[in-house]
Parts: structure tokens; C-alpha cells; sequence
């Protein structure tokens, strides 16, 4: 990564920017920090238009809302993956010629959703009034008519525990001149009318009162409770007619979307461009900017400058400054930087760890999840994917590691003789009554134990990897004898101990240099093992170093992950074809081995491709990466066309 | 007397090995639940999260996968399935097999559980912050390690019983 500063004339500005979204290789930095500084301030101010940033995301707020109110109106079938178009810089271009009619379409799509909002209130409103007014539908007096010259009329509803006839018979007892009638009942309430005449409205109104009710009145409406129902029923017609219209417009206007988007991804250009303004610094007539760029990319970068006749520089960065972190890699080693990701970028001062561990995930996964046939479908299913779908970043990149663990898993297949397990002999012994038997390298239940050790001694060359990337990046940081003192002491121990323990049965020699070299390597630890601290701490640092062993022991015994996922997959697969194959030979057995063997299998894929994903990412995380990697790095955001629906590309 | 004889039966004290082994799966289906649990609650407020958390409350459930292999391993050796004969086993031998399903038997319940609450954890880590994904079954795997190394050392003393 390097670093670069340019200074040109304000009347270039724009157009350099273009050329430099265009390429899409420079981060430019922030320039607070040197605003901050008196020096700087003194001959500069800091450049911008928050007018226009705001504007522009205003504008692509209401774009985006279209977009939304068209995409749920869209019933066609969604694709599986969300991947952009690829236009040329023509074709965008072209679209974009009609931005205004793009806009009004865009406006009435706005426009229409509001409308269709304000419908559904209506409806919920109507539909409210519609359910107060069920339970009178039975009463047939007008609604407004509440009296006459003699009389009151009152509607209420009481609890539809209380007793309606008791009720009746305790205002009758106070007055003769009311009557009640109940009109309807429900789950929760009674509803009454009651009429009685004005001279005994006092009494009236107690016993009511008492008695639990309470008064409803439907303010502005006229007619009987059913003619305002009838009514209801007609205005939500009609608003089913109207909500209706709307749709239809809007399912028109579907075909608008795809230029809608262009829009969106227009508006979004301009804004990055007005935002990148912020990071640089102007005089009267000319700006700055800094920022960083990879090695590969300062031919281009160099050109535009001197396009536009700029005055810049570009440097290594300075020795202890941080920079933000690409990931460049091969094409087999580019998809396991998902891996990495998921964990966290590097920092600037490590190394990449990708192109080191790539080839081991690859191994791992696959004698986790081995089958041959598994490995098959997984490709197959990829290679699929990738063919159809324009997949780009980290999704892109997930997928052809995946194909990838595919092959290794067929490989590794092939050489444990699965192919679906032992469905092969299971077939040949239950339909054919013939011992077929699969060809193998190596059958891992015949001998776990011989398998076992292989995956703990795989398990020690990948730690020794992980610690000499350590003791590299001792030595590239002018700290030789932290290697000396912290790794290669470990190695003498860890080597030394097996060949003086196993080298008795081969050679007294041989047993001898062991005991010589796990010697060495224990007093080097504990002599340098407290090296950094002081006093007393020299000699506990010591012992605390070699109980690091313990440490050394688990993490190569993690290693027998490699064989305990291998044989649950193999052993999973023969149980599925053991119970399938349980129904005999015939028709009948064929149809039930191949309903179990679907379900099974798919089951046992499943969960195994995860088991193996996450254990192979578990053993870099913690047993390889634990021995040298810093995370903590900052990635790296070049400035470039931050487009979401199409990706411009150049004519080839 | 008879049922001392079936009791100290080598075939049976081996049958009940292969029975103490799938019990591994106790510790995953609390484990799975509890995973569960968190994903509902998650899900009630996201639905998006579906499948990311449905990835999650997977992970706890392989001890019982583990506990099943183990079991059929051992019905395996003492002949009960796989096509061969039955034959009569001494009870030691019985007993030695019994010992071999102890370990993921026993790990595998309490891993399991354990397991099932990292990933509820995971799982709430994911609501907060949906890219970190990967960590969260980074910290539910760790625990699985034990169950991994039970599995193990079942399948090797398993191995190591001749019938």
C-alpha cells in the first residue's frame, strides 16, 4: 500500500474526481486531524458542499421509496441470489437521457402509494364504525331521533352479566313510565334502548345509572342503524374499487423499476462525488487531498494525475504509520480470503495469513466431510451457481471456496472408498446378493487408530507453520532471538519428545538426540522464558512458559477433530443405508432405500458440510491464527462507484 | 439364578452400553431447545434472521449425532445389526464395551447443554450485530471440542474391545 498527496487547480477538481471514481483504486483520508493544527489552518479551509450531500440524499430517500412501493407490488418470481445487472457506460447513459420522464414516473409512484395509504385508513375507519353499528341493526328507529315532544330515547349497553330482567323490574319499580327494550347481546355486552317520559328523566337516569349502563350515541348519523350499514358496505366498495385502480396502475408502472434503479444508482455516484469533497482541503484557487492506493495501481493513478497537470507524490508509508489493508491473492487462494473475513482483516503491520492456510482448509475440509459423492454434488451445485449467477464480493467468493472444498471432499472420498457411504455394497448385498467391494486407498474404521495419528501429525505441521509465521515476522521486525527464545526452543521440545520416547525401539542414537533436543529446548524456555520481566518474575516467567506445553498438547490434540468429523460422516451415511436397506430386495426395498437414502443423506450432508465449514474455520481461528495474528485491521474503501442495481463496465 | 444371568449377560451389559450412549442426545435436544428459544425471540422481532439463526440452533445437535454413532458402533461389534450372527460375548468383554460408551454418554449431555447456551448467546449476538455470524459459531464450536474428544476416546476404546 502506498501513500499519495496531490495538489491541483479547483477548475480540475471534478473532472479528476470522475477519473478517480472511475478507477476505484484510492482511499482518500479525512482531513480533520491537520484542520486541527494551526499551521494547516492558517492557509486552508476544509472543502464540501453539505447542501448538495443533503439534497442528493433527500432525493435518493424518495427514490429509494419508489423502488420499495414497486418491488412489493412486483408478484413475478424473485431470483435467488440479488446480484447488479452489468451495463456499459453507453447504455447508462442512454437510460439516463430520459431522467425527467424517470422522475415524474418516479413521483407518481410516490404519489400512488400515498394514496393507497390514505385508503386504508379510510377502510380501517369505516370498518370500525361498521362493527359499533352491527349489534342495533335490529333497531329500527332512526339513530338521530333521541326525542319526541314527551319523550327521551336513550341507546346503552350494559355488562352482559347483569340481569336485564331484574334490571327492568328495579326501574319499573321507580317509575311506570319507561320502557326497555334489548335490541341485541353479545359475548361482553347487552344492548338496550331505553324510552321514558321527560317528567321522570331524574329517576330514570339513577336507576339507570345504577344499574351499570352507560349511554352510546352515534353523533351525524341520520337513517337506521342497518340503512348506515348498507351505507358502510357501499363506501368500502367503493374504496375496493379505488384501492383496486391503484394497483393496477402501480402494476403498470412495474416497468419502470429497472430505469427507477438506474436512477438510484446515478443520484448515488453524485453523492460520493459531493462527499468526497469533505476530505479535502481548498485555497482560494487550487485543493489538496491525501490518501492511500496499491502498488499496482500507481501506473493509472500516476497518469490521471498528470492528466490533469497535478502536483503529486506518492511514498511508501511511514514506518510505524497504519494504513488500511487489501487482500490480493491467485485465484485458488482469492476465495479462502472469506475465511479471513469472517474473522478479521489484518493489521497492517501482519501479514496476510490467507495464501499459508488456504491449502490446509482445503484438506481439512474435505477429510471432514470426505465422500465422494457429497464432493460431487457440492461442485455441481456450485459450479451451478457460479455459471448463473453474477455473484460478486464476499458471496462470490463463499461460493467458490465452496466449490473448491467440493473437490477436496471428492478427493478425500475417493480415498476413504465413500460414496455415499457404503451405499454401493449395501445395494450389491440386499438386491444382488453379490460382496461388491469399493476400491480405497485407506478405510478409516478398519484402522482409526493408524488414522489418527496421520491427522496428529498433520496437526503438528500446520502448528509448526503457524509458529514459524511467528518467528518470521520476529525476524522481519529485527527481533531474531524472540524466534530463537519463543519458537525454536518449541520446536526442539515438541520434535525432541516423541523421537526420544519412540526412537528407544528403533536406535539408542536416535533415542539419545531426542533426549538431547527436548533437553536443549526445556532449559532454553525456562531460562528466556521470563526474559521480558523483572526480578523474581525471570524465573516464574520460566515455569509459566514450559507449562505452555499443556497448551502445545491441547491444540494438537484439537487436530483429532479431522478424524472424529470424517468417521461421523462415513458412519451416519451406513446407518441411512443400513435402515434403508432394512425392507429387503424387491421392488418394495428399492422404492424404501430410495426414499431413506434421499431423506437421510440430504440430512446427513446438511449437517455435516456445516460441522466441517465451522470446525476447519475453528481450527485456523484459534490453533493457527493464536500463534501470530493481529486483527484489528481497517479494510480498505477505495473510492469508487458505489452502485447497487447495474455495475458499469468498460467496453471490451 | 436367570436374572442374574441376563443382567451380567455379556450381550447385555453391552446393550445397555449402546443405550448409555445415545443418551448424549439429552444434552443436545435441551441444548437445541434452549438455542431455540433465543431464536424466537429473535425472530419475533427480525424475520429476516431466520436462517441465520436456524444455522445457530443446528450446531448444539451434534452430540446426539455423536451418541448414535457410538451406539451403532457397539451394536455393530456385538453383531445385533449388520447382517451378522449374534454371538455370545463374556461379561467382561460386555463390561469393557459398556466402559467405551461412557465417556460421549456422559460428555455429550453436559457438552451439549453447555453448547446450547453459547449458541443462545451467539444467536442474540447475531440480532445486535447480524455480519458477526461467523463468531458466534466460532464461540458455540469451542465447547464442542469436548464432545469431539469423548467421541474419540469412546471410538478408540471401542476399538480396541476384541469379541
Amino acid at each position: 500500500m502506498k501513500k499519495f498527496s496531490v495538489i491541483a487547480l479547483d477548475s480540475v477538481k471534478e473532472n479528476l474526481v470522475v477519473d478517480l471514481m472511475d478507477l476505484g483504486v484510492t482511499e482518500l483520508n479525512s482531513q480533520d486531524e491537520k484542520m486541527a493544527e494551526m499551521e494547516w489552518a492558517a492557509l486552508v479551509r476544509k472543502d464540501g458542499n453539505e447542501n448538495e450531500v443533503t439534497k442528493l440524499e433527500g432525493l435518493l430517500g424518495r427514490v429509494d421509496l419508489a423502488i420499495k412501493v414497486l418491488e412489493e407490488a412486483d408478484t413475478s418470481k424473485k431470483p435467488l441470489f440479488k446480484t447488479r445487472k452489468a451495463v456499459t457506460r453507453e447504455q447508462f447513459k442512454n437510460v439516463l437521457l430520459n431522467r425527467e420522464t424517470i422522475e415524474k414516473e418516479m413521483e407518481d409512484v410516490i404519489a400512488l402509494s400515498n394514496d393507497l395509504k390514505t385508503l386504508k385508513n379510510s377502510t380501517n375507519k369505516i370498518e370500525t364504525t361498521m362493527a359499533s353499528l352491527k349489534p342495533w341493526v335490529s333497531y329500527s328507529v332512526p339513530l338521530e331521533l333521541q326525542e319526541t315532544k314527551t319523550t327521551y330515547i336513550t341507546m346503552g349497553v350494559m355488562p352482559s352479566i347483569s340481569d336485564v330482567t331484574r334490571f327492568k323490574d328495579n326501574l319499573n319499580a321507580i317509575t311506570n313510565l319507561c320502557d326497555i327494550e334489548v335490541v341485541g347481546s353479545d359475548d361482553e355486552l347487552h344492548y338496550l334502548i331505553v324510552m321514558y317520559y321527560k317528567n321522570v328523566e331524574e329517576e330514570v337516569l339513577d336507576g339507570l345509572r345504577q344499574n351499570g349502563f352507560s349511554k352510546v350515541s352515534f353523533k351525524d348519523m341520520k337513517g337506521s342503524a342497518a340503512e348506515n350499514l348498507a351505507l358502510c358496505r357501499n363506501q368500502l366498495d367503493e374504496i375496493a374499487n379505488q384501492v383496486e385502480n391503484i394497483q393496477l396502475k402501480l402494476a403498470e408502472k412495474i416497468n419502470s423499476k429497472e430505469n427507477i434503479e438506474y436512477l438510484h444508482d446515478e443520484l448515488n455516484i453524485k453523492k460520493d462525488r459531493q462527499k468526497v469533497r469533505a476530505r479535502m482541503l481548498k485555497t482560494g484557487h487550487t485543493f489538496y487531498a491525501d490518501g492511500w492506493l496499491p502498488e499496482d495501481a500507481v501506473g493509472d493513478v500516476e497518469n490521471v494525475f498528470k492528466k490533469y497537470k497535478c502536483c503529486y507524490e506518492v511514498t511508501e508509508p511511514d514506518k510505524e504509520e497504519e494504513f488500511p489493508v487489501l487482500l490480493r491473492n491467485n485465484s485458488f487462494v482469492t476465495p479462502f480470503e472469506s475465511v479471513t473475513a469472517l474473522y478479521s482483516v489484518p493489521n497492517s503491520k501482519n501479514i496476510d495469513p490467507t495464501p499459508i492456510f488456504a491449502i490446509w482448509y482445503f484438506i481439512f475440509y474435505g477429510m471432514m466431510f470426505s465422500d465422494a459423492a457429497y464432493g460431487l454434488i457440492m461442485m455441481i451445485a456450485c459450479g451451478l451457481v457460479l455459471k448463473k449467477f453474477r455473484l460478486e464480493g464476499m458471496p462470490h467468493k463463499l461460493v467458490k471456496m465452496f466449490f473448491y472444498c467440493g473437490l477436496s471432499t471428492a478427493i478425500w472420498g475417493v480415498i476413504f472408498g465413500g460414496y455415499f457411504g457404503d451405499l454401493i455394497s449395501i445395494i450389491g448385498t440386499t438386491f444382488f446378493n453379490k460382496e461388491i467391494s469399493v476400491p480405497s486407498v485407506f478405510v478409516p474404521l478398519d484402522d482409526p487408530i493408524s488414522l489418527l495419528v496421520f491427522c496428529l501429525g498433520l496437526g503438528i505441521i500446520h502448528l509448526f507453520i503457524g509458529m514459524g509465521v511467528s518467528a518470521y515476522m520476529s525476524f522481519r521486525e529485527g527481533r531474531p532471538l524472540d524466534a530463537v527464545f519463543d519458537i525454536f526452543s518449541w520446536y526442539l521440545l515438541i520434535i525432541g519428545l516423541p523421537i526420544w520416547y519412540l526412537g528407544g525401539s528403533l536406535n539408542a542414537t536416535v533415542s539419545t538426540v531426542g533426549l538431547i533436543m527436548t533437553v536443549v529446548g526445556a532449559v532454553t524456555i525456562l531460562l528466556t522464558g521470563g526474559r521480558k520481566k523483572k526480578g523474581i518474575g525471570k524465573i516464574t516467567g520460566g515455569l509459566g512458559a514450559i507449562y505452555g506445553i499443556t497448551g502445545y498438547l491441547s491444540d494438537i490434540l484439537s487436530y483429532s477433530r479431522l478424524l472424529a468429523l470424517g468417521l461421523a460422516t462415513g458412519v451416519i451415511a451406513s446407518v441411512v443405508n443400513t435402515m434403508g436397506s432394512l425392507a429387503g430386495g424387491g421392488i418394495l426395498g428399492a422404492v424404501i432405500l430410495t426414499v431413506v437414502v434421499i431423506f437421510g443423506h440430504t440430512f446427513n450432508f446438511a449437517i455435516n458440510a456445516l460441522g466441517a465449514f465451522v470446525h476447519a474455520c475453528r481450527l485456523q481461528y484459534v490453533e493457527f491464527f493464536g500463534k501470530f495474528f493481529e486483527g484489528g485491521g481497517i479494510a480498505f474503501q477505495p473510492l469508487k462507484k458505489n452502485t447497487k442495481y447495474v455495475d458499469i463496465v468498460n467496453k471490451n | 439364578m436367570e436374572v442374574l444371568n441376563w443382567i451380567f449377560n455379556g450381550n447385555s451389559i453391552a446393550m445397555v452400553g449402546a443405550a448409555v450412549a445415545c443418551l448424549a442426545g439429552v444434552g443436545s435436544a435441551i441444548g437445541v431447545g434452549v438455542a431455540g428459544q433465543a431464536a424466537a425471540g429473535v425472530v419475533a422481532e427480525d424475520p429476516t434472521q431466520f436462517g441465520k439463526t436456524l444455522i445457530m440452533q443446528a450446531l448444539p445437535g451434534t452430540q446426539g449425532i455423536y451418541g448414535l454413532l457410538v451406539a451403532f458402533l457397539i451394536l455393530m461389534k456385538i453383531g445385533f445389526i449388520g447382517g451378522g450372527s449374534v454371538g455370545a460375548i463374556d461379561s467382561v468383554t460386555g463390561a469393557y464395551i459398556f466402559a467405551a460408551s461412557l465417556p460421549i454418554g456422559i460428555v455429550g449431555i453436559f457438552s451439549g447443554i453447555a453448547q446450547g447456551k453459547a449458541a443462545a448467546a451467539g444467536i442474540m449476538l447475531i440480532a445486535k450485530r447480524p455480519g458477526e455470524i461467523a463468531k458466534g459459531m466460532i464461540f458455540a464450536a469451542m465447547v464442542e471440542t469436548y464432545a469431539v474428544l469423548a467421541l474419540l476416546v469412546s471410538i478408540i476404546m471401542l476399538n480396541s474391545v476384541t469379541v
